[in-house]
């Protein structure tokens, strides 16, 4: 079953295409990544998703309501949208009774997810004396108000010191192990690998990649450096190599990296020893969620505006 | 809805402002007394007009509804301190980002504005009552040194009073309903303001030179003679009849931002 599926949604704001044809499934349960470079259309899409903006064109469900009658899903619903928000002057605790009363929520929920965040005994401070981390976790504790089935965080761990982080990745992973679904988007790969089952990638409002993290990173060549004992060896071992119909490419170093999906250390070490070339050392590389997303996202250094447009004159062209 | 108005009630409840409202509301009905006062005994007497404020006339001042006579003629005052505050109250939920989580929890938005406007109601009808136990508590003091004679003022009567508090509610609540439409469309508690002001202080007086003859149904006239349970030129029971109207029109226009506006603050 699914937690929530989009169905070619389309999302313009003026001339610029926040979201272009978006359709994706995500399963229900587990912890799913929303990742993509600023601007890329994330925020959009959990905007929609959460009836606050409507598509301009194309459908989505989510817990088998459609985004067209939010009421009828969104009650089970948690969502901390970009950065915190709450009224300043007011203490964490009235903030939070403020939203349960709006919920209905019996005021006992209050206490609970404050415990659940660690801002029991500061809850009576006004959250204008909030550090960026404290006013993160009553965020948090807004989203887990409702008991949601499904809980979406942007950036949930913005601001949040290392023991904080760790926290709430366990908190994340607990959620979704009691049946829960959570989507988080993040700029932190790292953080994303070590919990998340299914990822989202999506980059100037297209998806680039919809499915498991093994599966990406399964899918995701893994290269090995192999050192002959003489530098001078490389090209003679790429030749070698070329003639097995292996790729390979040499290295500034004077070593050789192959990417070639399915050939082992092993492989090389008999190609190299059959040419009479002896390796000093083979080095196996898995790659990183990050440098997949990077690879994928074409290592955007944050400047949309300037990606956008060379996109506009790509497509022109 | 009424879970709607309970929050807003809570979120509402924000001591600084609640008393900077109330207090303001206070300072003006004492101000206005003395004022009356001080012009009456004055040489030149009182004018009919100030800026933002109608003066009554000495019979008014002498009649037992001389001492409820400074709310409605401050009640333009009053509207413009109603109108900041439902405007403050308004704009800050898109300045904080308040409204994107208000909407996510509510997405029936037509409740949210409901809600507001029955919590916003609640305060203003507390400020109603400042005002008017701040015009009882002022009244001895500002009219001891006075010549005219007030001893009518003993014979005050609940219905005199309870007019006088339901008027000034009323014409509070629409003042109050433009700053939320104003901050609604603006999303900016000071923009909504200097409108509003603006308007009472200024644009009303020109539009009333230009155009006299439209000068007795425009919001300010028109919520002024409610205050005032009607004047010469605007009948009490058409003066409540066209601030219905303005009531309305606020009203509604804030419910349609509202419903079709994306929510992208």
């Amino acid at each position: 079953m699914a937690a929530l599926t989009t169905d070619s949604l389309t999302r313009t704001f003026g001339d610029v295409r926040a979201l272009n044809d978006v359709s994706i499934t995500v399963p229900s349960g587990g912890v799913v990544g929303l990742v993509g470079p600023n601007g890329s259309g994330k925020s959009t899409l959990i905007r929609i998703l959460l009836g606050l903006i409507r598509p301009s064109s194309g459908s989505a469900v989510v817990l088998d309501g459609r985004i067209d009658q939010p009421s009828s899903y969104l009650d089970r619903v948690g969502a901390l949208v970009e950065s915190p928000a709450f009224i300043p002057g007011l203490s964490a605790r009235a903030n939070l009774a403020s939203l349960a009363r709006l919920r209905n929520l019996p005021m006992s929920r209050v206490g609970e997810v404050l415990d659940i965040v660690g801002l029991t005994g500061r809850d009576t401070e006004p959250v204008k004396q909030f550090s960026l981390g404290m006013k993160q976790r009553l965020g948090i504790a807004a989203a887990l108000l409702p008991d949601p089935a499904l809980l979406i965080l942007d950036e949930p761990t913005n601001g949040l010191d290392p023991s904080g982080i760790v926290e709430i990745r366990a908190l994340l992973s607990a959620l979704a192990n009691d049946g829960r679904t959570v989507v988080v988007s993040s700029h932190l790969m790292s953080e994303l690998e070590a919990i998340c089952d299914h990822l989202i990638i999506i980059k100037f409002g297209n998806v680039l990649y919809n499915g498991t993290v093994n599966d990406l990173l399964g899918s995701a060549a893994t290269s090995i450096v192999v050192a002959p004992e003489n530098p001078d060896d490389a090209s003679a071992l790429i030749d070698a190599l070329t003639r097995g119909a292996v790729a390979a490419e040499a290295t500034a170093d004077g070593s050789v990296r192959i990417t070639q999906p399915g050939v082992s250390g092993a492989d090389i070490n008999r190609t190299a020893f059959a040419a009479g070339i002896t390796l000093a050392a083979i080095t196996t590389h898995t790659r990183s969620l990050e440098e997949v997303f990077l690879d994928m996202t074409g290592r955007s250094d944050g400047d949309v505006s300037r990606d956008r447009a060379a996109q506009t004159n790509d497509q022109e062209s | 809805m009424l879970n709607a108005t309970r929050s807003e009630i809570v979120r509402t409840r924000r001591k600084g402002a609640v008393a900077a409202w109330f207090g303001l509301t206070a300072l003006f009905a004492v101000m206005m007394f003395f004022a009356f006062f001080t012009f009456v005994d004055s040489a030149e007497g009182a004018p009919e007009r100030g800026p933002g404020v109608t003066f009554p006339s000495v019979e008014t001042l002498t009649s037992p509804e001389g001492i409820v006579a400074p709310l409605a003629s401050a009640s333009s005052m009053f509207g413009i301190i109603a109108l900041a505050f439902w405007a403050l109250f308004t704009a800050s939920d898109y300045s904080t980002g308040m409204i994107r989580l208000l909407a996510a929890a509510q997405p029936t938005r037509w409740k949210l504005v409901v809600g507001k406007v029955l919590a916003l109601l609640m305060w203003t009808a507390v400020a109603a009552t400042v005002a008017l136990l701040a015009t009882f508590i002022v009244a001895p003091a500002a009219s001891a040194s006075t010549s005219l004679d007030i001893s009518a003022w003993q014979d005050v009567t609940v219905a005199i009073v309870a007019q006088a508090w339901v008027n000034v509610c009323v014409s509070m609540t629409i003042w109050g309903a433009i700053g939320m439409v104003l901050a609604t469309i603006t999303r900016s508690a000071a923009v909504a303001i200097s409108i509003g002001a603006g308007w009472v202080l200024i644009v009303e007086g020109v539009l009333a030179v230009i155009v006299p003859d439209i000068a007795d149904w425009l919001p300010g006239s028109t919520i002024a003679a409610i205050a005032s349970g009607g004047t010469d030129a605007l009948s009490y029971g058409a003066a409540l009849s066209l601030g219905a109207v303005y009531l309305a029109l606020c009203l509604g226009g804030t419910l349609a931002v509202y419903q079709k506006r994306d929510i992208t603050d």
